[in-house]
């Protein structure tokens, strides 16, 4: 059923991804990103390839660094072309922006690591047996980055120095998410083939995070746009 | 008046400490396997949990200030989580210099609680950079109280994720914390921790009433319209 | 690993308590600072409001601290801040 407030959810989600595609410039500029970061990460750690907890860690490590980039410019827009204005006024209810921006930086990062995860494999891993179960770690992952991101950007967009506020704020934040992700990962990147030693307890971490994040998110959120 | 009660409060807590710390020295026994490093425990501990009950404390009283939109519990967030940052120093500190005597590293990623400690402070120190990045006061104080609110329901996710991360092959560092304590050692960290409470309260209401006078002395400066005095033009969260 | 003996595992302990201790007096050092301000903004506004008239206060001659004459500042006293302005006030006048 099209409340309004889903209605509006749409049209925003609509609206940036559209933004998106039409210039496909951060995509692009992420996943070039990601993939000059592994190979500053093949000479730094002298690797060709990568296993447990080192193939986690430069994986992650190299996803949250590109999320932050994609996070510095959610709201940019928003604040440039007085779109603030224009959901203030409106008569939803402003998690709907919430919502849609959360969502919006959801496909962002899944489209991102639809890019850069197979490269990370071709160079780095002997086999892609782990792929499947490490999507959905990531998937998670993704959704309490999504969230907090969110979060961090709408406020740190209204500030000076805000290049340097969201990722300054942002970090300390995504440390749990990083233990988990990179726990689960380690065993699923196992030299010996995937294992799901700890499985399901991270992935309930991951869990935890996203619903605390997103339900804080929703209750929190209606402040940061008031004027 | 945030002064009110100050006195009796510095006095309580100056009573509390010598107390305590006689306890510490002259009462507790000796612990069977640290020695006399161990009466380091009587003072990290007790700052950790001080520290770790001040961010909540910051966390409900933003809570307090979105819901009311009164400027007086954004300023007992901010003081909070003040003071809660120059406690984390402390505890840091002091467990570095007890992981030092314990184990011969000045940092040890052995010991959960501290790693998770250290991340907990990280998030709360990125607070002031944040808050004064932030021109409008009405905005910085909302915004603050909505970091504040992230960061609180962030401290007990980032705790048991750092627990779970712990290696099962290392020891843990600090075995006394639970583990049933002696008799006369929990009445000493009993002690300690109501001494190192009662430090935190009255610093935080010492800070307040600094906090209060400043905005008194601009609220007459305003009244009589003098000029302003040269001075940092940041703009910080103001007590009426 | 066994505990240290008593004289190294000493320096250790009172390290610990002394940190504690420095942080206490750092704190109430920059507290110091920040009442040093306030008190000699006060000393400006109440000049100020006594010339009655718009204008920066000038620094006079007589703005020295007059410390040395009035006792420190004791909490029992229970001195509002007004008070000992126009007290410190007073003494400057009736001394210079």
């Amino acid at each position: 059923m099209m409340t309004p407030s889903r209605r509006a959810l749409a049209a925003i989600l609509a609206k940036d991804l559209r933004t998106e595609l039409r210039t496909l410039q951060s995509l692009p500029a992420m996943a070039l990103f990601a993939v000059t970061t592994f190979v500053i990460f093949r000479f730094g750690l002298d690797r060709t390839s990568l296993s447990g907890d080192l193939a986690a860690g430069v994986l992650w490590a190299t996803l949250l660094f590109a999320a932050i980039l994609g996070v510095n410019r959610l709201f940019v827009a928003e604040r440039e072309e007085g779109g603030f204005d224009a959901i203030r006024l409106a008569p939803i209810d402003r998690t709907a922006l919430f919502a849609a921006k959360a969502a919006a930086l959801l496909v962002y990062l899944v489209a991102l690591e639809l890019v850069v995860v197979p490269v990370f494999a071709l160079f780095f891993l002997d086999s892609a047996a782990a792929l499947a179960p490490l999507a959905a770690v990531l998937l998670l992952a993704d959704l309490g980055l999504a969230a907090t991101g969110t979060l961090v950007s709408s406020m740190a967009v209204n500030s000076r120095a805000r290049d340097l506020l969201a990722p300054l704020v942002l970090l300390p934040l995504a440390v749990p998410l990083s233990i988990a992700a990179t726990g689960a990962a380690e065993p699923l990147l196992a030299a010996g083939g995937p294992s799901y030693e700890r499985f399901g307890t991270w992935l309930a971490v991951l869990g935890l995070y996203d619903l605390i994040f997103l339900l804080v998110g929703y209750a929190v959120f209606d402040f940061l746009l008031e004027d | 008046m945030y002064g009110k009660g100050l006195k009796p409060l510095s006095i309580a807590t100056v009573a509390a400490l010598a107390v305590s710390l006689s306890l510490v020295f002259f009462y507790a026994p000796l612990d069977a396997d640290q020695g006399f490093v161990q009466k380091i425990f009587y003072l990290h501990v007790p700052l950790a949990i001080v520290a770790l009950l001040g961010f909540v404390a910051g966390g409900v009283f933003a809570i307090l200030h979105l819901r009311s939109g009164d400027a007086r519990w954004d300023a007992y967030s901010y003081v909070s989580i003040h003071m809660s940052v120059i406690f984390g120093v402390a505890v840091l500190a002091t467990g570095s210099i007890w992981a030092k005597a314990s184990w011969g590293h000045w940092w040890v990623w052995d010991e959960p609680t501290l790693v998770s400690f250290l991340i907990v402070f990280l998030m709360y120190a990125t607070y002031y950079p944040f808050r004064y990045a932030i021109e409008d006061r009405d905005r910085q104080a909302r915004y603050a109280s909505v970091f504040a609110i992230v960061a609180g329901a962030f401290v007990p996710l980032n705790f048991t994720a750092v627990r779970l991360a712990e290696s099962l092959v290392h020891p843990r560092v600090f075995a006394t914390t639970g583990g049933g304590l002696p008799g006369e050692m929990m009445l000493t960290f009993l002690a300690s921790l109501a001494a190192i409470g009662l430090l935190w309260v009255t610093l935080v209401k010492f800070e307040l009433t600094a906090k209060s006078a400043s905005g008194q002395l601009k609220r007459l400066r305003r009244a009589l319209d003098a000029p302003a005095p040269g001075g940092s033009s940041r703009v910080a969260p103001e007590v009426g | 690993m066994p505990a240290l003996p008593l004289e190294e595992a000493g320096k250790y302990v009172a390290g610990a308590y002394v940190v504690f201790a420095a942080l206490i007096v750092v704190y109430v050092a920059i507290m110091a600072a920040k009442l040093q301000r306030i008190e000699r903004e006060l000393r400006e506004l109440a000049r100020f409001a006594e010339q009655g008239s718009p204008g920066t206060p000038g620094r006079e001659a007589e703005d020295v601290p007059v410390d040395s004459a009035q006792p420190p500042a004791d909490s029992d006293r229970n001195l509002t801040p007004s008070e000992s302005v126009g007290g410190a006030a007073e003494r400057v006048r009736g001394g210079s």
